[in-house]
Formats: C-alpha cells, sequence, structure tokens
C-alpha cells in the first residue's frame, strides 16, 4: 500500500498536469492538439481518481474512473477525431474576442477569483484539508476556463472541446468536494455522449454545405432515405 | 405509480412510430401519447393521493407533489393541441419542401420523446436526476429546432444547446454543493428535494447562497433570463411553429421550475433575503430588456419570444415578492402564460403559412389583408396579445396585478419601474399588432396571393386555447384554486 502522503503529493502534481492541459486547450489552434490535450485531461483525471481510491478505498471513485476512461479517454476523443476528419478542418485560427494571451491571463484570474471566493465559502465546512480545497479550486477554475473556450472560439468543433473541459471541471469538483452516488454520475456520461453526438451532427452541418450534409446523413443513416431512391 | 405509466406510454408512443406508415399515423400516436399524459394527471388530481409517496410512485428517487403533477398537465395540455396542430402544420412543411420527408420519423420520435422525459424531470425527487431530465430536454429540443436543416436552424439550434448546457453545469455544481451542505447537515447526503426541504433551516447561509447562485445560472439560461436570454429568440422564431409553442408555453417552465425548487429550500435558510434580491435584480433586468426589445421587432414570432423573456423576468420577480399570496400568484401565471403563448405560436404558425415567410428571425413578415384571409389567427394573436399585456378580464391581468401589489408593497419605486417597463412591452405588442394588422391592400390588387386553406386541425387547437384563455380568466374553478395553495403549502412558503 502506498503512503497517502505520498499520494497527495503525486495528486498535486497531477493537478499542474490539468492546468498545463487546459492551457493548451485555451490557446492551441491546432484542432488536433486541442483534442489531445483534451484526452490527456481526462486521463489525469482518471488518474486523479484512482489515486484517490488508493487513499480512501471508495469502489464508487473506482467505478467513475473506469466510465470516465472509457467514455472521456476513448469514446469521445475518437468520435470528435473521426468527424473532424470527415469534415477536414484542421485549424482553428479565428477567436471571438479574446487572443489566446489575454485569455491565459484572464484564466489565471479566474483560478485567484476561486480561490478568494472558496476559502470564504468553504470557512463554514469542518476542517478540509488543503488537498480537497484545492481540488474544488480546480475544479471550478476548470470549468470557467472551459467556459471561456467555449465562447472565445468560432468553429463549434472547438466549442464542445471547451464545453467538454467544463464537464472535466465539474467532475473534479465533484470528485473533490464530495462523493455522489455512482448512478448519477453514470447517467451524466451517457447525457454527455448524447449531447456530443448532436453537436458534432449539428457541427458538420455548420460547417459543410447542406446538400454535403444531407449526403452525410444518410450515409450515416440518421435519416431515412426519400421513397423511391431505395 | 406514475413511473411505469409515463414510461409504459413513452414506450408505445415510440413502438408506434416505429410502426406507423405515414404522417398521420405518427401525428395520431403524438396526440394519442400528449392526451393520456392529461389522464394520467387529472386521475392523480383527482384521486387526492398527491403528494404521493413510494407505494404510488415506483420509485425511492422520484415523488409527485401538487407541483410536479400542475406541471405536467399544462404540458400535457400544451402538448396535445401543439401536437394536433401539428398534423396540418406539418403537412405544410412537408409541401413546401421547408421539412424533409426523411426527417419526419425523426421529428416525431423527438417530439413523443420530449413529453415523457419532461414528465420524469417533474416527478424527480432526485435534483441530479430532475437535472439529468432537465438537460435531455435541451437535446430533444434542439432537435425538434434543427429539424428543418436550414442552416439557420442548425445556428439557433447549437447556440441553444451552448448557451443552456454551458450554464447547466453551474447547477451541478450547485447540486454537488447542496449535496455536501446536506452531509455535513445530516450526515448522510441525499440531494432528494423533499429531505434538503426538512432539513434546509439547519443549512448554513454562506454554503446555501452559493448553492443557490449556481444553480440559478443553470436554470436561468433553461428559462432565457438576462443575460443568458440570447439563445431563446432566435430559437423560438426559427422553429417550426408548433415546436415553438411547446418550447415557450413547457420548455420554459422547466427552468422556472428548478429555481422554485431551489429557491423554495434557501428560503428556509438565513439566506432567504440575498436569495430574493438575487431574483428581484435579474428579474427587473430581464424585464427591461425584453421590453425594449421588443420596440424594433419586425417579425410576429421574434416580437412573441421576446414577450415570453419578458414574462420569465417578471415570474422571477414575483418569486422575489414570495409572500403568500404572490406565490399563489406566480403559480397562476406560468399556467396562464403557458397557454397564452401556445395560442399566439399557433396562430403565428397560420399567418406564416399564408405569407409564406421563411422561418427566420431576421426575415420581416410581409402580413397584409390579415383579416381577408386568416381572421382566425388575426384574432388569435389580438386575443392572445392583449392577454399577455395584462388586459381584464384574462387571466394574465389577475396574476400581474396581484404580483404588482405584493411588488408595490416592498418598494414603491420598484413597482413604479415594472409598470413604466410593462408599459413599454404593452405599447410594443400593440403597435406592432396595429401597424401590421391594418396593412390592406384594394381588392383588385393583391391577386398572387392564394388564401391558404387552414386545415380543421390547425384551427381547432387555437379555438380551445382561446376559450380556454377566456374560462381562466372570468371562473377560478375551486379545484384550481386549491391545488396552487397546495403547492405553495408544500413549498412552505404559507
Amino acid at each position: 500500500m502506498i503512503e497517502s502522503s505520498l499520494l497527495a503529493e503525486i495528486i498535486k502534481i497531477f493537478f499542474i498536469c490539468i492546468i498545463i492541459t487546459a492551457a493548451c486547450i485555451i490557446s492551441s489552434r491546432n484542432l488536433l492538439s486541442v483534442v489531445s490535450a483534451y484526452a490527456l485531461q481526462s486521463l489525469t483525471i482518471v488518474l486523479i481518481a484512482i489515486s484517490l481510491y488508493l487513499m480512501e478505498g471508495s469502489g464508487v471513485i473506482l467505478a467513475i474512473a473506469t466510465v470516465t476512461f472509457i467514455s472521456k479517454v476513448l469514446i469521445i476523443p475518437y468520435f470528435i477525431t473521426t468527424i473532424q476528419e470527415k469534415i477536414r478542418i484542421k485549424r482553428d485560427i479565428q477567436f471571438h474576442f479574446l487572443s489566446p494571451t489575454t485569455s491565459l491571463i484572464i484564466s489565471i484570474g479566474l483560478m485567484l477569483l476561486v480561490y478568494i471566493a472558496l476559502s470564504r465559502i468553504m470557512a463554514a465546512f469542518p476542517a478540509r484539508d488543503t488537498l480537497f480545497f484545492f481540488g474544488s479550486v480546480l475544479g471550478i477554475s476548470l470549468m470557467l476556463m472551459g467556459m471561456m473556450v467555449t465562447f472565445s472560439r468560432k468553429r463549434a468543433l472547438t466549442k464542445v472541446l471547451g464545453f467538454l473541459s467544463m464537464e472535466n471541471g465539474v467532475l473534479l469538483f465533484g470528485l473533490f468536494v464530495t462523493e455522489l452516488p455512482f448512478i448519477i454520475e453514470f447517467l451524466i456520461v451517457i447525457d454527455l455522449i448524447i449531447l456530443v453526438l448532436l453537436t458534432t451532427i449539428l457541427t458538420v452541418g455548420l460547417d459543410s454545405t447542406l446538400e454535403d450534409y444531407h449526403r452525410r446523413l444518410h450515409r450515416f443513416h440518421l435519416v431515412e432515405e426519400p421513397e423511391g431512391t431505395k | 405509480m406514475i413511473l411505469p405509466a409515463i414510461m409504459t406510454c413513452a414506450i408505445l408512443a415510440l413502438a408506434g412510430i416505429f410502426l406507423a406508415r405515414d404522417h398521420r399515423q405518427m401525428n395520431l400516436v403524438c396526440i394519442i401519447q400528449a392526451a393520456a399524459f392529461v389522464f394520467i394527471a387529472v386521475s392523480y388530481i383527482l384521486s387526492g393521493q398527491v403528494p404521493a409517496r413510494l407505494l404510488a410512485v415506483g420509485s425511492p428517487y422520484f415523488f409527485v407533489d401538487h407541483l410536479g403533477i400542475y406541471e405536467i398537465l399544462i404540458s400535457a395540455v400544451i402538448f396535445t393541441c401543439a401536437a394536433i396542430y401539428a398534423r396540418g402544420y406539418v403537412d405544410g412543411l412537408l409541401a413546401s419542401g421547408e421539412l424533409e420527408k426523411g426527417s419526419l420519423r425523426l421529428f416525431y420520435i423527438a417530439w413523443a420523446l420530449l413529453l415523457p422525459v419532461l414528465a420524469i424531470a417533474f416527478c424527480a425527487d432526485n435534483l441530479a436526476l430532475f437535472w439529468i431530465a432537465a438537460e435531455l430536454t435541451t437535446i430533444i429540443s434542439a432537435m425538434l429546432i434543427a429539424i428543418l436543416a436550414a442552416r439557420e436552424n442548425i445556428d439557433a439550434a447549437i447556440k441553444y444547446i451552448f448557451i443552456a448546457s454551458t450554464a447547466m453545469l453551474f447547477s451541478f455544481a450547485g447540486f454537488i454543493f447542496l449535496f455536501e451542505i446536506s452531509r455535513s447537515v445530516t450526515g448522510t447526503g441525499s440531494l432528494n428535494w423533499t429531505v434538503l426541504l426538512s432539513e434546509a433551516s439547519r443549512f448554513p447561509e454562506g454554503m446555501a447562497m452559493a448553492a443557490f447562485v449556481l444553480v440559478f445560472i443553470g436554470f436561468a439560461a433553461k428559462s432565457g433570463i438576462f443575460p443568458f436570454h440570447t439563445w431563446l429568440p432566435e430559437a423560438h422564431a426559427k422553429a417550426p411553429s408548433a415546436v415553438s409553442a411547446v418550447l415557450s408555453g413547457v420548455l420554459l417552465n422547466i427552468g422556472i421550475y428548478g429555481i422554485i425548487r431551489v429557491y423554495a429550500i434557501v428560503h428556509q435558510t438565513a439566506a432567504s433575503s440575498t436569495a430574493a434580491l438575487l431574483l428581484l435584480i435579474f428579474g427587473l433586468l430581464t424585464v427591461g430588456i425584453a421590453a425594449f426589445s421588443m420596440f424594433p421587432q419586425k417579425n410576429l414570432k421574434k416580437l412573441v419570444a421576446f414577450s415570453s423573456v419578458e414574462n420569465m423576468g417578471f415570474i422571477l420577480v414575483g418569486l422575489a415578492v414570495s409572500t403568500p399570496l404572490a406565490m399563489f400568484w406566480v403559480i397562476f401565471h406560468i399556467l396562464a402564460h403557458s397557454v397564452t403563448k401556445a395560442t399566439l405560436f399557433l396562430s403565428a404558425g397560420i399567418l406564416h403559412r399564408q405569407y409564406r415567410s421563411r422561418l427566420s428571425s431576421e426575415a420581416v413578415d410581409d402580413i397584409h389583408d390579415v383579416f381577408r384571409y386568416q381572421p382566425l389567427a388575426a384574432w388569435g394573436i389580438i386575443i392572445g396579445g392583449l392577454v399577455i399585456i395584462g388586459m381584464p378580464p384574462f387571466p394574465v391581468f389577475f396574476s400581474k396585478f396581484f404580483i404588482l401589489v405584493g411588488l408595490g408593497a416592498l418598494s414603491p419605486a420598484l413597482l413604479f419601474i415594472m409598470l413604466v417597463l410593462l408599459f413599454i412591452a404593452a405599447v410594443a405588442f400593440g403597435y406592432f399588432t396595429i401597424t401590421v394588422f391594418s396593412r390592406t391592400t384594394a381588392p383588385g390588387q393583391s391577386q398572387d396571393l392564394a388564401p391558404y386553406k387552414t386545415p380543421a386541425s390547425m384551427k381547432i387547437p387555437v379555438v380551445v386555447l382561446l376559450v380556454l384563455l377566456v374560462v381562466l380568466g372570468i371562473w377560478f374553478m375551486g379545484g384550481e384554486v386549491s391545488i396552487i395553495q397546495n403547492i405553495i403549502t408544500e413549498l412552505r412558503f404559507s
């Protein structure tokens, strides 16, 4: 059994990894690297969950780690990469209001703000150790950073990734603040997968001409062939 | 056993749609499904078993109380009308090529899924399950908006999904907070609304407020509250009118429902007055933004959509007053608003078919000689407009009046501001109706426009809803009053 103080140190290193991946998602212009950054971020969260399991031995956390691994490290990134190859967009160089540098500076500010706000709110709790406090600060910050990506990027596909990164923030927050029943975590993942499916399919509609879009929908069997063409 | 009943209805309806061979059969399935939900809701209310506990529900995660069953009844009635309307309306969309024949089954599958998911949301005791159901309604209704496969529709649907879903993630973080609060207070964490409400008086103020703010962000976006209202006018204007009626009459309610539930919890804590202040500020801002946005509108559906934003803001103000009287009229306003908005959107749909205007939020409606071509739709818009701006003796007048009385007791200055804003919104609506409906051409000039033969299936729902509006205004049924009073008692506002 690994000592829990050592595990706590390891988790702190993972925290840094999450911040780095978040910065990548905010600033990268290459869509593929945004997807890999997201997959890496999800993987880091899985590793954090496993470390937490080793510390606390709660089976629910292990189950969450498994579901997260399957859905967010394997399925969703694979799906997005496939779609991306189909629509042949490699780069997302348009930013709405914020340039990457400004976004990064703002995210630092956001993290500080969240830290201050949470330390006030959490004061009401019976003493929680610093690890859990940092985890929840990082969770909320990740949410805000993801939101910034969603609203500052132009391509719908990058927006989806921002949204997914927000959801990672909620997961992280949930892991550290409290322990939700597994069924709820599981349902959220299902909800997330449906959402990603739908938005990416709609995205294809946005990024290609409509005739093209309909041809693709037919190919994926999402709409029926008109009578007579069967 | 409400859960098995909902599930059975959903599965039967989906099976029916898969088996159906043409549009009429699919539509019939949807009408029967919605009518079945009306039956379920009414039978629950008449059985007197509400609030129902475990045995009558079927799961510890779900419950049935008066607010839930009231919302289900409103939704089911609106859905029934909209489904009947869709019979003629979707035929028109198919004929004009706006809806592809291939997407028809997908449209009805989404339609048939939406009502059961809504019912599950309104029956969920567990707030996380409620959240998931609410998220699913966003996804399904976005499909219904995007179904027309015009680029503008896809745009509106994506905007709707992104704004609503990103904000809803904040709600979820709020629920995580609530769970942790309940765990620290009771020892075992719970997200069941009934448990949270009974323990709420022991919740620490700061944490409760933080949870409320987070939850509010999400459900405010879902119900089109400023500053998250930007998706609403586009989505409601671009969706097919039968869908717009459902979006405005039913789906906005789910956001307000979520806010009411969580506000009821916070109302028991020391954070009550801060939360009320938050609701008041956002309510006023929303009404203000909506009123000023209504003025320059040249598009009927967009005007009606902004009026929805205005009413949602008004409901928030009513919640902020939070006296039992104001709460009574808030609950009533939800009903009145839903019925009125359904009437308005369904009438607008008839005009849209007549004048062939594009389903776009930017297009200027080219409406003229409306009384010659479509008198029923014109009267639908006029009466619906009179109702929504709060003219007596229609139902919205009473809810607006009593909520304003409550607001006046709170602060006369706020009452004044509110009255001015409501006046602006009313003038905007009146100005639009008068200028557009008084446009006439000489009898010989408009030969190019063939009168659209409105099918009976599109007329009947409008007539039914208009009758319902008049009845709601002049006759307060005893059962209605007792249901709303029960809701207020169960929410612990009395």
